[in-house]
């Protein structure tokens, strides 16, 4: 019994790589560090991020239609953080960028969640595997340290969760990213992503039933599924927060303070731009 | 917490005479047959519970062999102030903690009290300079808030409802570490991954020898795992390393999830309801008379705990080599 399910392990996952191939070839320059077991040691697995970069690679080519602006502009090499907007009701906007990165410059953005993603089982699981870390500062400096890229939306669920008269106003923005950029010494990709706004309108907050199920609420959208709009994902030019200063300037809130609105101001420029050349919600 | 730890190449000094508590441990028989290869060393005292037949030590003239109860306290003065410093000891090596899911005073006893007498005592010891002191990862605390990969000075688990097994060791280590900097004698910590080797207490081989391993639905965190050949390794050289000490975490060459290394053990993954396991293992324990308990495995069951060993590898030159060898042994 053992043999014939291992056998059967054996030429699902031939089957799997040869449907995956072409993801998985993309991946093959990515800088994955394999801890020993074919996994990283947060659990990312390439063959799970090939099987979901070709589902979400549909959505990314047909239903939301993304396209891109500025890819140019992201760094060829070493570590980075890049620092978007974040709507949607539904986290939508975080895989179309992943997705976008991945396809654009063969990179896996290690997505930074808040901490109750880690404990939703299935979810939390998936997440991982993909890249997905928790956002301690701990994890981000060993990620920046061996020269990953961080995907960070100092927004928060404060931003997800937005009503849809508030789409395009930045919510309240962290300060971590500003942080880890000082201390670490590596650029912030500004990012703006338009069309994630409208996608799912927001009309309320079921946050009794959320804190049930381990989650800050549960949302009422306008609509079962997210709307067809087109994504624009504008990148912006990587700022250098760290010129002119020392690691240990991190520790000073007014420092980092300014940093972060750096950030955020060039999030809103971006955004401002994005929707200015925007010509429709469709389109 | 972590003081006097160095950065750069470390002086190694070898020892003149070792004292190792715990010598029938898996650990304590690798770490005895590895000292008794180094020439330089002059005396090895092995102590254990065990008598000489039943130690199966191996026979060498420079190893000495000691019954003793470690919950004793007069026998442990007796040991110090005599076998020990007549044979000039200056490392004391102590793995000696109690290896079965139990409870009590006595247990408490050997896993704190002993510790608590041997720092008392080498403060006014004559010969020794170092002692070596085994922790675990189980002293951590694990929870979604905290990073995966677990640096020193990472949160310890002083929660009120962790059982004694993780209580004790938490109160060890904070007690070999309370002494770093304050006592004569060097104090290195070493918190080991999870030695996964028959006989050496570890609760995920006791859960990997079911032929069916119950784990938490929809969770599969990353765990690290060490094998015996680098657990004796990372001993070894926090016995040279004179003149240094601190906290060290020790991880193994193997870092995988819990489904991958159920796979790897020849076991079969059933997923559940996570309320369910507890009321399940504790049944299993009742009656299949196991000893891994669900209540110490809560928090690595969902969430991962990777040791960082960074600092062991710029202080003491440890870095994982010996993946292991899978299935591990009965």
């Amino acid at each position: 019994m053992r043999g014939v399910l291992a056998t059967a392990r054996h030429w699902g996952r031939q089957g799997l790589r040869r449907l995956l191939s072409s993801e998985l070839e993309l991946l093959r320059s990515a800088p994955i560090r394999d801890a020993g077991h074919g996994y990283d040691l947060f659990g990312l697995e390439p063959e799970r991020v090939a099987l979901m970069l070709a589902l979400l690679g549909q959505l990314h080519r047909r239903y939301f239609r993304v396209r891109a602006h500025g890819v140019e502009l992201l760094p060829t090499r070493g570590p980075a953080i890049l620092a978007s907007n974040h709507s949607g009701t539904l986290p939508f906007d975080a895989t179309m960028l992943w997705t976008d990165v991945l396809l654009r410059r063969g990179r896996i953005p290690r997505a930074v969640a808040d901490f109750f993603v880690a404990g939703m089982p299935f979810v939390g699981t998936l997440f991982t595997r993909c890249g997905m870390v928790g956002g301690t500062p701990g994890n981000l400096r060993a990620l920046l340290e061996s020269g990953e890229w961080v995907l960070l939306f100092p927004e928060g669920v404060p931003g997800i969760a937005k009503p849809i008269w508030k789409r395009y106003q930045l919510q309240e923005w962290r300060e971590g990213h500003a942080e880890l950029a000082l201390r670490h010494r590596v650029p912030v990709v500004p990012v703006a992503l338009i069309g994630a706004e409208e996608q799912m309108p927001l009309i309320g907050h079921l946050h009794k039933l959320g804190s049930l199920l381990g989650v800050p609420y549960v949302p009422i959208p306008l609509t079962p599924f997210p709307l067809p709009v087109r994504y624009h994902i504008h990148y912006g030019e990587p700022l250098v927060l760290h010129e002119g200063l020392h690691p240990e300037d991190a520790d000073d809130p007014e420092v980092v303070k300014r940093a972060a609105s750096r950030v955020r101001a060039a999030v809103q420029a971006l955004l401002d731009r994005g929707l200015r050349q925007r010509q429709g919600l469709f389109r | 917490m972590s003081e006097g730890a160095t950065t750069g190449a470390v002086r190694h000094r070898p020892p003149r005479g070792v004292l190792l508590l715990g010598a029938t441990t898996p650990l304590g028989r690798s770490l005895c047959a590895e000292l008794l290869a180094d020439p330089s060393i002059q005396a090895v005292l092995a102590v254990a519970l065990e008598s000489w037949e039943e130690a199966k030590l191996p026979a060498d003239p420079r190893l000495t062999y000691q019954q003793v109860d470690l919950t004793r306290p007069r026998r442990m003065h007796r040991l110090l102030f005599g076998a020990a410093r007549d044979l000039g000891v200056d490392v004391l090596v102590h793995i000696a903690m109690h290896r079965a899911y139990e409870s009590g005073a006595r247990v408490h006893a050997q896993n704190v009290e002993a510790l608590r007498w041997i720092l008392t005592l080498s403060e006014r010891h004559p010969t020794l300079r170092r002692l070596v002191f085994r922790s675990s990862v189980e002293v951590y605390r694990v929870q979604e808030n905290l990073p995966t990969l677990i640096t020193e000075d990472h949160p310890l688990d002083f929660s009120t409802e962790a059982p004694q097994w993780v209580r004790d060791r938490v109160e060890a280590d904070v007690l070999a570490c309370m002494r770093m900097g304050m006592s004569p004698v060097e104090v290195a910590v070493l918190r080991c991954s999870e030695l996964l080797a028959p006989g050496s207490g570890s609760q995920l081989h006791d859960y990997l020898s079911a032929p069916f391993c119950l784990r938490s639905a929809g969770f599969d965190p990353m765990l690290n795992v060490l094998s015996l050949e680098d657990a004796t390794r990372a001993f070894l050289l926090a016995i040279r390393a004179g003149g240094t000490q601190g906290i060290f975490n020790i991880p193994g060459a193997d870092t995988l999830p819990l489904a991958e290394c159920i796979r790897r053990s020849g076991r079969h993954s059933v997923p559940l309801p996570g309320p369910l396991l507890a009321p399940a293992y504790r049944l299993r324990r009742r009656f299949a008379g196991s000893q891994f308990s669900y209540r110490i495995y809560r928090g690595r069951f969902h969430f991962a705990a990777i040791l960082d060993g960074t600092r062991a590898r710029e202080v003491l030159g440890y870095v994982p080599q010996h993946p292991l060898q899978w299935p591990v042994g009965p």
